[in-house]
């Protein structure tokens, strides 16, 4: 899977992926702790409006993260990524 | 008409209740079922470049690029199971971007523009189908994008799935593109040919509600990518033939009840093969009116450089790259979305504004002349129907 990637990348990601794979366990574990209610399924009006939802819009999300994907080294987040393109 | 976005506070409440059936819910940790009503929209968007800095440039044009984005979509419930969306999608960019860096007189360096003649229209076409069922839905995406010099066939897959009561949602998602380079001569000279890149891609999240009003969210996605990563337009730009890219996101809704507003936050820790890490954070407040809701928000981010960055490019190292995208910088967005509901039409308006500066950043580095700012701006109006 690493395909051409040197040793030293190897190593690198390695430890970023457990480092990245701890705090990911740390805020699931404080989730977890954190004190959830019972919250009946009639109750869920507000959970419902649209600014509560991850991607209040998501077709707008996906334009302004193509833009923001375009102009910096980062990419991904919340969802398996797109196709590319030749943006520059 | 919407009813959850009603005028009046007693239909409003009494919908939040309604809203909490089948037919109306769209949200996470809820029970599924396609969307209710068949939408038709169109948005356009305008992105705009400011000039270089002319005390940066040592030749060529100091504009930058203007790019025009219109998006049309379809989307409409099938059955009482299944949904299926079209989305096609037109950008027409101009304008110039830097080519290479260089030093002046003095030693300083300074940026080579491309000259302002590029121009690429890219189209992009994407099918979706989705099909929902009690505890969750579960969609295909397909999508195709062509330009004159890159071509892009994508495949994505996700499911969602509720358990505890429906209080918690778990999301995967996996995704496959091939994508094929085909640069296109101009005004500046380009050494490349059919070059190809191949990218996988992964996420598993898990979002819970807490209360009535608030819902947190975690989420790990890791993409690889092997073939052609350079730049094409770029004179000094040789990259590793793979990249691997981890990003960890994690986001938080609010419903504050007295305010009638929500409070939204996300977080995003990046980390690539390359050793460029990144942090990046975006604060929301969506205040809801009578026929509207008024959305500023903020968004910091900042990266540190690939480690075969250089201002100056130094061609005798095996990969090299003086793309400013590549450098250590923080930049910052304040923007605005105001979407105004008119019975079965809504109306969005955004605007945002992009500042970056190597000062900015959380990591040291050279500072990159061509460091970008620009401005977006967006219109869409969308129509629901039975």
């Amino acid at each position: 899977m690493l395909g051409t990637t040197s040793r030293d990348e190897k190593t690198r990601i390695m430890k970023r992926t457990l480092c990245t794979a701890g705090i990911l366990s740390a805020i699931t574990v404080q989730t977890s702790c954190m004190q959830i209610e019972t919250v009946e399924a009639w109750d869920r009006g507000y959970l419902a409006e649209d600014t509560m939802q991850w991607e209040t819009d998501a077709r707008s999300a996906r334009l302004k993260g193509h833009v923001y994907t375009s102009k910096e080294a980062s990419t991904g987040g919340a969802g398996a990524a797109g196709g590319g393109c030749g943006c520059n | 008409m919407n009813p959850l976005h009603s005028n009046s506070a007693f239909v409003r409440s009494l919908t939040r209740t309604l809203a909490t059936l089948p037919a109306y819910q769209t949200g996470a940790a809820l029970a599924d079922a396609p969307p209710a009503f068949t939408e038709v929209g169109v948005r356009y968007s305008h992105y705009s470049e400011d000039d270089i800095d002319a005390s940066s440039v040592i030749f060529g044009a100091t504009s930058r690029y203007d790019i025009d984005i219109t998006q049309l979509w379809i989307e409409a419930p099938v059955g009482a199971s299944w949904s299926v969306a079209l989305d096609v999608q037109n950008d027409y960019q101009t304008g110039a971007s830097p080519w290479f860096v260089g030093t002046d007189q003095n030693g300083q360096p300074g940026v080579i523009m491309s000259g302002a003649s590029i121009q690429d229209n890219r189209v992009e076409v994407g099918v979706a189908t989705r099909y929902f069922w009690a505890d969750g839905n579960a969609g295909l995406n397909v999508s195709h994008s062509d330009e004159d010099d890159y071509e892009a066939l994508s495949m994505a897959f996700d499911a969602s799935w509720n358990t505890a009561g429906n209080t918690r949602t778990w999301t995967t998602s996996v995704s496959n593109s091939r994508d094929k380079v085909n640069p296109t001569q101009g005004v500046i000279p380009v050494f490349v040919t059919n070059e190809a890149l191949d990218t996988q891609s992964g996420y598993f999240g898990v979002s819970q509600i807490l209360s009535r009003t608030a819902i947190v969210r975690v989420g790990l996605n890791y993409t690889y990518s092997d073939g052609y990563l350079s730049d094409p337009y770029k004179l000094n730009d040789q990259r590793p033939q793979s990249h691997e890219r981890i990003a960890l996101s994690t986001g938080y809704r609010h419903f504050l009840i007295d305010a009638n507003a929500s409070v939204q936050f996300d977080y995003r820790y990046y980390a690539d093969s390359w050793g460029v890490d990144s942090h990046t954070v975006e604060l929301g407040w969506a205040q809801h009116f009578e026929r509207t809701t008024l959305t500023p928000y903020f968004r910091y981010y900042s990266q540190r450089e690939a480690d075969f960055f250089q201002v100056v490019a130094d061609l005798n190292e095996p990969h090299f790259a003086d793309d400013y995208r590549l450098s250590s910088y923080g930049a910052m967005t304040v923007g605005a979305r105001w979407a105004i509901n008119l019975g079965d039409w809504t109306l969005e308006i955004e605007g945002e504004r992009y500042w970056s500066d190597a000062n900015w950043g959380l990591y040291d580095g050279d500072p990159a002349p061509a460091l970008v700012d620009f401005w977006r701006g967006t219109i869409a109006i969308m129509w629901r129907f039975d």
